[in-house]
């Protein structure tokens, strides 16, 4: 196997099995090397001691054979050593000499082995001498017996090593045993530790995952037995780490402990509550420590998701609020960068030019408008960005639809550093109002010509009728024809006179008026008996679609039937001939009563719509209208707080029924006049 | 991780090589090759001997200084022996076994009276006197005896039947005293050896003993001998003696007694050494008629023993 592949075989085991494998690795290794060591020390203990003890018996030989030796006792001398001999079965043999050599005692029976005499003969010779006999391996000792300065003689012994060798055999199994024991406990205790260590490894990892998972509720530390408020007794429930079962009082800031160092910067430096009771209760190893942090962290970081989640909805309802308002609202709004591209464009925008809002983003100015326009909004936004003036205009151009007008505001935006990040410009479509602007103008150019046709019309008035009192007085004098054809003349005009004054003056509001209960349908049915005849003769049929239930209005009937007339008039004069005439009168709820009256006519133009109110605006040929009947139907139907106005080409639900049996049908208009109910007073 | 492991079989292959580890080479013998074997008999010399009152150990100590030094000053073979007992030392002496006698006066006039033992000369103890005495000691502890007579109805340890100062002197003592053999509880013998009688007192087995002037001093670095009180001391009687046989020659005798004689304790370093051993200071001439004290004595003895 190859240095790496054993390599990656390591690196793959698993952690329990590394620390499993490797504690038994070493146990093996040390307990082998130490169990051989041991016995080998031991052996040679043994083998000493036994040398010892051979040493011993002889120099003890030696000593109590002196006596007997001096008195030449060979019966004491044989007795000694017969009876050393007898009384340890290891020894093989023993015997005396004295100093000439003789053997002067021995254990021997049937001769003497000479051959021993021949070894181990100087005393002085490192003690014992290993002989390799017939019976084994022998130790040889030879001890002199010494009397002062005089050598006596020579004991030799014979120690059998057999016995030394059974005892170091036993002694290197007993040391075996001992070491395969050792090593077989070790390795248990490996396993435990490796079982203890990875467990809580392994917790720790399953834990992690967790956290990786997002469940942020995992607690990795060991649930504490008792908790700093148990231990240290205290009931101060302000101090943050009172009631915390999961973080260790230690790393938390702030808290109350007496024990901890006031104004500690750094909740981790707990080198203040080293000595506390409650750290020497509840402090554990590395793996503890680190499961503890963890779990530190994972409230804190969970303490910041829950704030980054809040903040984030926050944001996400601000978002939808900003977006709902950027989608809703009908103005443009739109923010470019500083190099123009365009960063947001509000919906109203988007819309107005076909650009999906997705897109829009990184778009310029020369991606959406003509190559002129874009070239005039360049010029003009990098002037606010050169300059940070901002500008605000107002722009018209026409469209499909119409003349449209926008009112457009460009300001710089800046940053926090003060510099100008790009440019955001907001425009409003003000075409109605520009409208309305236009018809405001228009009612105080009427109310202005009311006036003056009023002022001019009072004044006219008296002479008018003088004029037509004395032309009156001279008919009724003067026979001759000829002069009273003129009077006539003179008479018929000034009555003319007298009408348009007449008309100036409704216009104008300048004219009597009557106030009393009128009923619309009546008032609406009188006319129309008064001029179907006349109108039927052109070929127009009248259509009246009354509404029984409207409720009568407070005015004068006569003003508004005058109103109705010049309806009905110039929608004849509007047909020519052959066509309908339809006549609604209608009420709702909020008490408006409603009163159409639309024909089949050839329609006015749009240009001319805004002008039919128009004192002596008229599209008649000349002769045939004086331009005041509308003009005096507007004052008259604003004297009654309502409104009047055309519509045309008329909606087809003004129409309904004004199939025309034969005659015309053109787009047709229709003037509708709304008026109150029930009212209180009329101005 | 490889290298490791290299180091790991490393160090387990030396500790099996120092756990395997022989160094020793056996010699081959042959237990079988066996033969009859006879001692040599000694060279022939002039046998000495030291009458055993001590071990032969001590004995030996005592006197192999003096023996080399006789054997050299005279040019003659001498050789210690070492009887057992008193007896044996008699024994020896009369089968001719012993050629010079180093004993009591007591046993000298026995070996005199039985084989014809003539005195050399008489050794000087260590206070300068040629003569020696006998003690009584009792243990220091021991109120009940505090003079002679309260030794009556002890138990008396003594050196052996033959012993002058451990036993035959105290006896006269006692005789001049009154004391009879039947006045004690009990009488001991050690066996001949001064050392046993005064480890019988100072263990308390006996009440009092008696033992040769000075002896306590052999044992005074084995034993506290301040617990050993002297109750008394007997009368003066001429000391050891050394005898020849009658079969020695003249010539090697008076080579020797002149050799003995020789012995200059107080201005020569070597004697002094040789007579330090052997517990005395050096030599004055003797012959027979020293001993007729002793005589007296053992006559008394005999009395005594009737």
């Amino acid at each position: 196997m190859s240095k790496y592949s054993l390599k990656g075989l390591l690196h793959s085991l698993r952690f329990r099995t590394k620390i499993t494998v490797g504690v038994a690795l070493m146990l093996i290794f040390s307990g082998l090397s130490i169990g051989l060591l041991l016995s080998a020390m031991s052996s040679r203990a043994l083998l000493d001691a036994g040398k010892e003890r051979g040493m011993a018996l002889t120099a003890g030989l030696a000593f109590r054979l002196v006596e007997p030796l001096l008195a030449m006792d060979f019966l004491r001398m044989k007795n000694l050593i017969d009876n050393n001999y007898d009384q340890y079965d290891d020894l093989l043999y023993i015997f005396l000499t004295d100093t000439n050599g003789n053997v002067l005692a021995h254990i021997f029976s049937g001769g003497f082995p000479t051959d021993l005499l021949k070894v181990n003969q100087d005393s002085r010779q490192p003690q014992p001498l290993l002989l390799s006999t017939e019976k084994g391996a022998v130790y040889d000792f030879n001890v002199d017996i010494i009397l002062g300065p005089r050598k006596l003689g020579s004991v030799r012994l014979g120690l059998a090593r057999a016995k030394m060798e059974k005892q170091i055999q036993q002694q290197r199994l007993i040391s075996l045993i001992c070491t395969l024991g050792v090593v077989s406990l070790g390795i248990v205790l490996a396993l435990w530790f490796g079982r203890t260590v990875t467990l809580r490894l392994n917790r720790l990892r399953e834990s992690a995952e967790e956290i990786v998972k997002g469940n942020l509720d995992v607690q990795i530390g060991i649930p504490l037995e008792r908790n700093c408020w148990d231990i240290m007794k205290c009931d101060n429930r302000d101090c943050p780490a009172y009631g915390d079962r999961r973080r260790r009082c230690w790393y938390l800031a702030g808290t109350m402990c007496p024990q901890h160092s006031e104004g500690m910067a750094d909740s981790l430096n707990v080198k203040s509550c080293q000595d506390c009771p409650v750290f020497r209760c509840n402090s554990g190893d590395e793996i503890q420590d680190l499961a503890e942090v963890l779990d530190i962290m994972e409230v804190t970081v969970k303490r910041h998701i829950e704030e980054v989640t809040e903040r984030g909805k926050t944001i996400a309802r601000h978002q939808g609020l900003l977006k709902t308002i950027m989608n809703v609202t009908p103005d443009f709004i739109t923010l470019q960068d500083k190099t123009l591209a365009y960063r947001f464009a509000s919906k109203a925008f988007c819309d107005y030019f076909g650009i999906d809002e997705e897109e829009m983003v990184g778009k310029t100015d020369f991606d959406i408008f003509s190559e002129r326009q874009a070239q005039l909004n360049f010029h003009e936004d990098k002037q606010i960005l050169l300059s940070g003036r901002s500008l605000a205009k107002e722009i018209t151009f026409r469209r499909p639809d119409g003349q449209r007008w926008l009112h457009i505001v460009k300001v710089p935006v800046y940053d926090q550093d003060g510099g100008i990040m790009g440019l955001l410009l907001t425009a409003r479509d003000i075409s109605v109002l520009k409208t309305i602007q236009e018809q405001l103008v228009q009612a105080q150019k009427m109310e202005d010509l009311g006036r003056l046709a009023g002022g001019v019309a009072h004044e006219i008035n008296t002479p008018l009728g003088i004029i037509l009192g004395y032309t009156q007085l001279l008919m009724d004098d003067i026979t001759d024809q000829e002069l009273l054809g003129n009077l006539q003349v003179v008479e018929k005009q000034a009555k003319i006179c007298r009408k348009i004054v007449a008309d100036l003056l409704g216009f104008s509001r300048s004219s009597q008026s009557v106030r009393e209960t009128v009923d619309l349908n009546e008032s609406l049915r009188e006319v129309v008996q008064l001029v179907e005849h006349a109108i039927s003769l052109k070929g127009i049929n009248i259509v009246q679609q009354l509404d029984p239930t409207v409720p009568p209005l407070s005015g004068d009937k006569e003003r508004l039937k005058q109103v109705w007339l010049n309806l009905l008039n110039n929608g004849a004069d509007a047909i020519g001939q052959d066509g309908n005439i339809v006549m609604r009168s209608c009420w709702n709820k909020s008490g408006l009563i409603e009163v159409s009256v639309a024909d089949t006519g050839e329609g006015v133009s749009p240009e001319h719509l805004d002008k039919l109110f128009d004192p002596f605006f008229t599209t008649k040929q000349v002769g045939k209208g004086t331009g005041l009947g509308l003009s005096v139907s507007f004052g008259i139907i604003k004297e009654h707080d309502g409104t009047i106005s055309a519509q045309s080409p008329a909606p087809a639900k003004y129409l309904a029924d004004a199939a025309s049996p034969g005659g015309s049908s053109g787009p047709g208009t229709v003037f509708v006049v709304r008026l109150p109910a029930e009212k209180k007073s009329i101005k | 991780m490889l290298k490791f492991l290299n180091i790991l079989c490393a160090f387990l292959f030396a500790a099996l090589l120092a756990a395997c580890g022989e160094d020793e080479h056996p010699i081959k013998v042959s237990l079988g090759n066996r033969e009859e074997i006879t001692v040599k008999a000694p060279q022939p010399a002039y046998t000495y001997a030291y009458l055993p009152q001590y071990s032969h150990t001590e004995s030996f100590n005592r006197h192999q200084l003096l023996v080399a030094y006789l054997a050299e000053e005279t040019g003659l073979p001498i050789r210690q022996v070492f009887p057992d007992t008193f007896a044996q030392h008699i024994s020896m002496f009369g089968q001719g076994k012993i050629d010079i006698s180093f004993s009591n006066p007591f046993v000298y006039v026995d070996l005199a009276n039985r084989f014809g033992a003539k005195a050399m000369a008489r050794i000087v103890e260590k206070d300068g006197r040629a003569e020696f005495r006998g003690q009584i000691i009792a243990r220091r502890d021991n109120e009940a005896i505090q003079s002679v007579e309260d030794c009556r109805g002890k138990s008396w340890v003594a050196v052996d039947p033959s012993s002058a100062g451990g036993y035959l002197f105290p006896l006269a003592l006692f005789d001049d005293h009154g004391l009879t053999l039947r006045d004690f509880k009990e009488v001991v013998f050690s066996g001949g050896r001064q050392e046993n009688v005064i480890l019988g007192v100072y263990t308390g087995l006996h009440d009092f003993g008696t033992i040769r002037e000075g002896a306590l001093k052999v044992v005074e670095n084995k034993i506290d001998i301040n617990q050993i009180r002297i109750i008394t001391t007997t009368r003066p009687y001429p000391g050891w003696v050394y005898a020849y046989s009658p079969r020695l020659a003249q010539s090697s005798v008076d080579k020797i007694r002149a050799a003995m004689l020789k012995l200059d304790y107080a201005h020569n370093p070597r004697h002094r050494a040789i007579l330090d051993a052997a517990y005395f200071i050096g030599f004055v001439p003797s012959d027979d008629r020293d001993f007729d004290p002793i005589r007296e004595l053992t006559w008394k003895v005999e009395r005594e023993s009737e």
